[in-house]
């Protein structure tokens, strides 16, 4: 293969792959996205859509006396102090869960109940997660320092 | 006094290499012995400099120093001292220390390769220099790790529990020599386009720097996502989370890079490709060191950011990443390339198709890091790129790698001269369709475990059948050390290693992700859990002080077909001082695989939540990681002159 045919060869198969490759990426990015929202704005959002398909993560505070222990399942309110979200939960929760603490969920919203599949709490008392920060600054209630 | 020391060594070093900058830029048309000279000892001042000034800071930790700003917010008394001395480099500032004085001592290394030309050389010991410059500048003007305290706490605030561990005292050094080792060609790219001088021999001195930062990435890397599996009890050991990508990218783009100056170092083709991917090499380095200590991305690895950093940490990456492109498309069209040819079946085509596969593999991990970033910045949405994502972009565009990498080496340069080249891939073809026919009747998995049980197997024979007939080719005979040398640099054996590294891996991944099992109980003490043939007995459950938490710790028995294993013990662990909770999964490592059991939150009455995880072939992945990683190493042996020219 001569200079002039490895070019003509080399700018195929780049146009091939990176054609392939945004293929992939717009596919995987339309799918596997994974949205974030305070409860507030999933209420506002879908409240009265009640069903959302793909799954989506939520933010905020654990409300104060609302966790119920229901055999292997967790039942909490999640608050960002203007709505709350029932959270039903049947793993194991990570190690810094308490009420009060900033969390953040992963499940599916169905019938007006978060279903969660995971449950994400940073290992350190000080830490927000950053977008429940945001959202309670949102709703004036952000008491602590900014991290 | 003595960290004041510290802090005046480093304004001294500071001085002493934007001098160097000054004098090498004056110099840049007349690279003289003197230069050399005078850049060498310079390089050899500012690496002790920062040496002495790295051990001040040190010594500080030991000894509990807490009129330090960083002693006090990182370290406690009562903490032991390895991890008095990993909380160096647990903080913005001492890890930017650390990142210097590895810097310091490549380019010092570096300043004494005299094998290469004068005016490369001297080019090369100044990008590196300013370089340093540019990083001394952003220490000591925004993270100083000598200011003190106004007033002196009684004691520290402790280091967060879960980087106390010894697996990740080790991570970040190896991972920094992996990133900063990459800044060395980098160095001979900006070298290369600011004087112009590119041949064989300039692939050919680069490469054993490439490969020693990329060995370091990888068991830096792999010690990560070791310490990941076992500290966070999530029985993962890869997340796709924003932090490991950008340690992953530098590792995709010096990889190709690896392969690619393969090619420069037999003919003058693919110049402009080379020096771009040393470019962008660095630059992934520059943005993971960056985007994991900026705080923009969220995670254990940040750590506190003020804005007047975000600008400098801008800035520095302007220049090091915009300057040296400006100067590419300038200058990459002057380098004059071999008008030699290659066959599409030739060792070229096969490197040439690696390289694209990898950086568009790098550009779907890039952008599925970035992604969440700009949608903030565009609508405010918060949105999270989970594994999912991968699966779908990433690991298609790697299978064909994996497929290419066990036949490639089969090639000869130019064009394809191997006879038997047909016999080997219907060979690998039919152990690879006998192999995954088995593992079909093993266990029946999902059509993707298949593929990526096939890959590994047919990864493993390729190498394997290459190894033997570079074997068959050889002919050596050894008596001594320097023939077994010979020997193994004549059969390439550093790349069969690395290879047989990745089927290792991949054979892990494929156990790991397809064939690991979970149970989730609630169990008394007392109680019996049977998973498959293994059952576990809860013995206890007791609290226990240790040096610097308590802990809450299970005992379980492990039975296999009702003969005795081991003992297994879970803990959960309090540690006052930083006021925080970690969980210490409990693992039995073997060959075949692990059982993982983590303790969970409950009481005696209604017993204790517990999850277990058999996990197969889990230890081949970091077993994979330092098959590849001596394979590097190996590499290195058998290319340094002594042993190549036989």
């Amino acid at each position: 293969m001569n200079p002039k045919y490895r070019r003509l060869f080399i700018t195929v198969i780049i146009v091939l792959t990176l054609g392939l490759a945004t293929k992939l990426i717009l596919m995987a990015l339309e799918d596997n996205i994974v949205y974030f929202y305070t409860p507030n704005d999933l209420l506002e959002k879908f409240g009265n859509t009640q069903n959302i398909k793909n799954k989506i993560r939520i933010g905020g505070l654990v409300l104060e006396s609302s966790v119920k222990k229901e055999r292997d399942k967790t039942v909490f309110m999640i608050t960002d102090r203007k709505k709350e979200v029932k959270v039903v939960f049947d793993g194991s929760l990570p190690d810094l869960f308490r009420e009060g603490q900033g969390i953040v969920a992963e499940g599916i919203f169905k019938n007006s109940n978060f279903f969660a599949s995971e449950v994400l709490a940073k290992h350190d008392e000080n830490y927000m997660p950053p977008e429940v920060a945001d959202a309670l600054k949102k709703n004036n209630v952000w008491k602590g320092e900014s991290n | 006094m003595v960290p004041e020391l510290g802090h005046i060594l480093l304004i001294i070093t500071f001085s002493i290499a934007a001098m160097q900058c000054v004098y090498w830029l004056y110099n840049l048309k007349h690279a003289t012995s003197d230069v050399i000279l005078f850049l060498q000892k310079g390089s050899l001042i500012n690496f002790l400099f920062i040496f002495l000034s790295f051990v001040i800071l040190t010594f500080s930790f030991i000894t509990s120093d807490f009129s330090l700003l960083i002693v006090s917010n990182n370290s406690h008394t009562l903490k032991p001292l390895i991890y008095k001395i990993s909380g160096v480099w647990g903080n913005h500032e001492g890890s930017l220390l650390l990142w210097v004085l590895i810097l310091s001592a490549f380019t010092f290394f570096v300043s004494f390769n005299t094998a290469i030309n004068s005016r490369l050389l001297a080019s090369i010991i100044g990008v590196q220099t300013l370089i340093l410059s540019l990083f001394l500048a952003f220490i000591l003007f925004t993270s100083n790790p000598f200011e003190r305290v106004d007033v002196l706490p009684l004691d520290g605030r402790g280091l967060n529990p879960l980087l106390q561990d010894p697996g990740l005292a080790l991570h970040p050094p190896m991972l920094y020599i992996g990133y900063v080792g990459l800044s060395v060609s980098f160095s001979f790219a900006v070298a290369a386009l600011i004087t112009g001088e590119i041949n064989k021999d300039w692939a050919r001195q680069m490469r054993p720097w490439i490969t020693v930062a990329w060995c370091a990435l990888t068991i830096g890397i792999a010690l990560g996502s070791w310490w990941a599996y076992y500290e966070l009890g999530w029985g993962g050991w890869w997340f796709w989370d924003p932090v490991e990508n950008a340690s992953f990218m530098p590792w995709l783009i010096s990889t190709a890079l690896i392969h690619c100056v393969r090619i420069l170092e037999k003919k003058l083709i693919f110049i402009n490709w080379t020096i771009l991917l040393s470019i962008l090499a660095f630059s992934f380095s520059l943005l993971g060191t960056f985007i994991v200590r900026s705080g923009l991305l969220t995670s254990v690895h940040a750590f506190a950011s003020d804005p007047s950093r975000g600008v400098f940490i801008l800035i520095i990456l302007g220049i090091s990443i915009g300057v040296p492109l400006i100067l590419y498309t300038i200058k990459s069209s002057s380098f004059n390339e071999d008008k030699s040819s290659f066959d599409i079946v030739s060792k070229e085509s096969a490197i040439l198709i690696n390289n694209l596969f990898l950086t568009t593999a790098t550009l779907t991990v890039l952008i599925g890091t970035l992604y969440p970033l700009f949608l903030d910045a565009i609508n405010g949405n918060k949105v999270s790129i989970g594994p999912a994502y991968y699966n779908a972009t990433f690991a298609p565009i790697m299978a064909p790698v994996v497929l290419l990498m066990a036949i490639a080496p089969f090639l000869s340069w130019k064009k394809n001269i191997d006879k038997n080249f047909t016999k080997k891939i219907m060979f690998l073809s039919i152990v690879t369709f006998l192999g995954g026919i088995l593992l079909h009747l093993m266990e029946e998995k999902s059509v993707f475990a298949l593929m990526c049980g096939s890959l590994s197997i047919w990864l493993f024979t390729g190498v394997i059948t290459d190894l033997i007939s570079k074997i068959r080719e050889a002919k050596v005979k050894f008596q001594n050390i320097n023939q077994f040398f010979f020997f193994i640099s004549k059969i390439n054996l550093g790349i069969h290693v690395a290879h047989i590294g990745v089927a290792i891996f991949l054979a892990g991944v494929t156990g790991e992700q397809f064939y690991k099992s979970e149970y989730n109980e609630r169990k008394k003490v007392g109680d019996i859990i049977s998973i498959g043939t293994k059952s576990l007995k809860f013995d206890k459950i007791e609290n226990i002080d240790g040096p610097n938490y308590n802990s809450l710790m299970a005992t379980f028995t492990l039975y296999e077909n009702n003969k005795f294993v081991s003992k297994l013990r879970p803990e959960k662990r309090f540690y006052p001082n930083e006021k925080s909770q970690t969980t210490e999964a409990a693992i039995l490592s073997s060959f075949w695989g692990d059982t993982y059991l983590v303790l969970g939150e409950g009481d005696n009455e209604t017993g204790w939540s517990l999850r277990i995880y058999n996990n197969p072939l889990v230890s081949w992945i970091w077993g994979g990681a330092c098959f590849m990683a001596v394979g590097g190493i190996l590499s290195i042996i058998q290319n340094s002159s002594r042993f190549r020219n036989v």
